[in-house]
């Protein structure tokens, strides 16, 4: 009887990297503010990894759109309690205040670093948004196992969390900068997302109960459980614990995690629609 | 606001001629489908962006008053909820309340984003790949603007469909209830006719023979979005615990750093 929005692939997509660019953001701008000197190499990465990123989602967005000449039209417009009209105004804003930290990333004065440290204090406000966001979308519509999770947004805000990280994580790695302490900050940080993430996944499926049968049985129960619980948070949380040591299981264990926060929202939002 | 306008379908006088289907796709012009074997007379199987009224053919075993197998006909359409899912759920404003109580889609502002799509109860609104717009019963806005019922409603040849003031047609309702009642349909009641009930009241209300899982109609349906606040506090939290981790994992311990 219900019908579905044929919300597809570049959706799937938009949750994940923007899951990615507000963890990111987030990350940078704790890392920016509480950490030492040698962190500011996550807090650049962060912030220059959210820009571009957001930028794809807004595109994403935008070309999802049965009319994208109107997507204005969400502008022009505000509703406080709904998800997609803030979603749209909290992309753009957030947009804005990535463009802005990545730019003062450049700087080497300190009053300007301190600027930039102020505004990241706003700006992770809207990370978090972005990432949690889609998930309360979701969940406040009349489908069937979106309607009936109450822990969608808090579990798509920790998969921000945890993929941000990764993202940050695997970008330091990939140009040489995986070495020392702000390296194992992150690691840190990202193993705290996990097993929050963790918690949460584990209190979804518990309040859920039968509802969470679209992705816990069926055709994407083998990637729900192979493919997110087991390869995208077990076994990174695992080698993120016992392989510190080795730089490249940390590598491993943040395309894991990346991995698994793409089939999260894969299987969450192709599930009731295939 | 005027007096509200509602569309009352009492489904015990459908004769199941789809007169009001085809007077809607005339009125409206909304074109041919392809055909759709449902096993039953029923055509199409679900609304679509082309059907605004649907007849429903219902073999329902047991549902007669003698307990005999029930052919139930049920002419829908869009319920034009007093608390509306798509409405709430439209970021461009597009989806209105008319001054009749209605809802309606604006097709010049509608941006195809498809929450509406995703938050009516029903399965009523539609996405139309053409328009790249969201499409559903306007009430035959045009016409109830200009002195006349909907389309559906002027061709219905039992009365099946009858269109007024909600308040007159809601009070002619419960006396057909009670008829009903009398000669035997113990199953006969109202969907929607309840102002205080679910939704806030239907504008396009229905009597029923059965119950209404019988019909596939939600029994309590629920505004999609009256969980936002909940799933947000819930977020807040997560936000909370995966900040502090960060926060952990980055201070500095009393090494003077920064």
């Amino acid at each position: 009887m219900l019908k579905m929005p044929g919300w597809e692939m570049s959706i799937v997509w938009y949750f994940f990297l923007g899951g990615i660019a507000g963890g990111a953001y987030f990350t940078a701008a704790i890392a920016d503010n509480v950490g030492s000197r040698r962190d500011q190499a996550v807090a650049r990465v962060g912030y220059l990894l959210s820009l571009p990123l957001v930028a794809v989602c807004g595109v994403l967005l935008i070309a999802d759109l049965g009319v994208p000449k109107r997507f204005m039209n969400m502008i022009l417009h505000f509703k406080f309690w709904d998800p997609m009209s803030i979603g749209a105004w909290a992309v753009g804003i957030f947009g804005a205040f990535t463009f802005v930290s990545s730019v003062l990333s450049f700087t080497s004065s300190e009053s300007m670093a301190q600027l930039r440290r102020r505004i990241s204090l706003v700006g992770m406000l809207f990370g978090f948004f972005l990432a949690g966001y889609t998930g309360i979308l979701l969940s406040n519509s009349a489908m069937p196992f979106w309607g009936d999770s109450r822990l969608m947004g808090a579990l798509f805000l920790a998969s921000g969390g945890s993929t941000g990280m990764a993202a940050v994580a695997l970008i330091m790695f990939l140009t040489g900068r995986s070495v020392g302490e702000a390296w194992h900050k992150i690691e840190v940080a990202d193993r705290y997302s996990m097993l929050v993430e963790m918690l949460v996944l584990a209190l979804f499926l518990g309040l859920l109960g039968a509802a969470a049968q679209p992705i816990t049985t069926g055709h994407f129960a083998r990637l729900f459980w192979g493919g997110l619980v087991g390869a995208g948070l077990i076994v990174p949380l695992l080698l993120n614990l016992f392989g510190s040591r080795v730089r490249a299981l940390g590598l491993v264990s943040a395309v894991l995690v990346l991995v698994g926060g793409f089939i999260l929202r894969y299987v969450v939002v192709m599930s009731i629609q295939g | 606001m005027a007096r509200t306008l509602a569309m009352f379908t009492d489904t015990s006088l459908c004769i199941g001629c789809r007169a009001c289907q085809v007077a809607c796709k005339q009125w409206n012009e909304l074109g041919l489908e392809e055909p759709e074997w449902t096993g039953t007379y029923q055509n199409h199987a679900h609304f679509t962006d082309k059907t605004f009224r649907l007849v429903r053919f219902i073999e329902a075993p047991g549902a007669k008053p003698n307990g005999d197998l029930a052919w139930l006909l049920m002419s829908d359409v869009c319920k034009h909820c007093a608390q509306a899912g798509c409405l709430d759920a439209c970021p461009t404003g597009a989806i209105y309340r008319t001054e009749y109580g209605t809802v309606n889609i604006n097709q010049d502002v509608c941006n195809g984003c498809r929450y509406c799509v995703a938050s009516c109860p029903f399965g009523v609104v539609s996405f139309n790949e053409q328009t790249g717009t969201a499409k559903k019963c306007t009430f035959c806005n045009d016409r109830i603007h200009n002195g006349l019922g909907p389309a559906c409603a002027k061709a219905c040849p039992t009365d099946s469909i009858q269109f007024g003031f909600r308040d007159e047609l809601v009070a002619k309702a419960n006396q057909r209830v009670e008829a009903l009642k009398a000669m035997g349909f113990k199953d006969a009641q109202l969907y929607g006719a309840d102002s205080n009930g679910f939704l806030g009241g239907l504008n396009a209300f229905f009597l029923l023979l059965a119950k209404p899982a019988t019909y596939n109609l939600p029994e309590n349906p629920q505004r999609p979005q009256r969980n936002v606040v909940v799933d947000s506090l819930f977020s807040i939290g997560s936000a909370i615990l995966v900040g502090v981790g960060a926060l952990l994992a980055f201070r500095e311990r009393g090494k003077g750093g920064a």
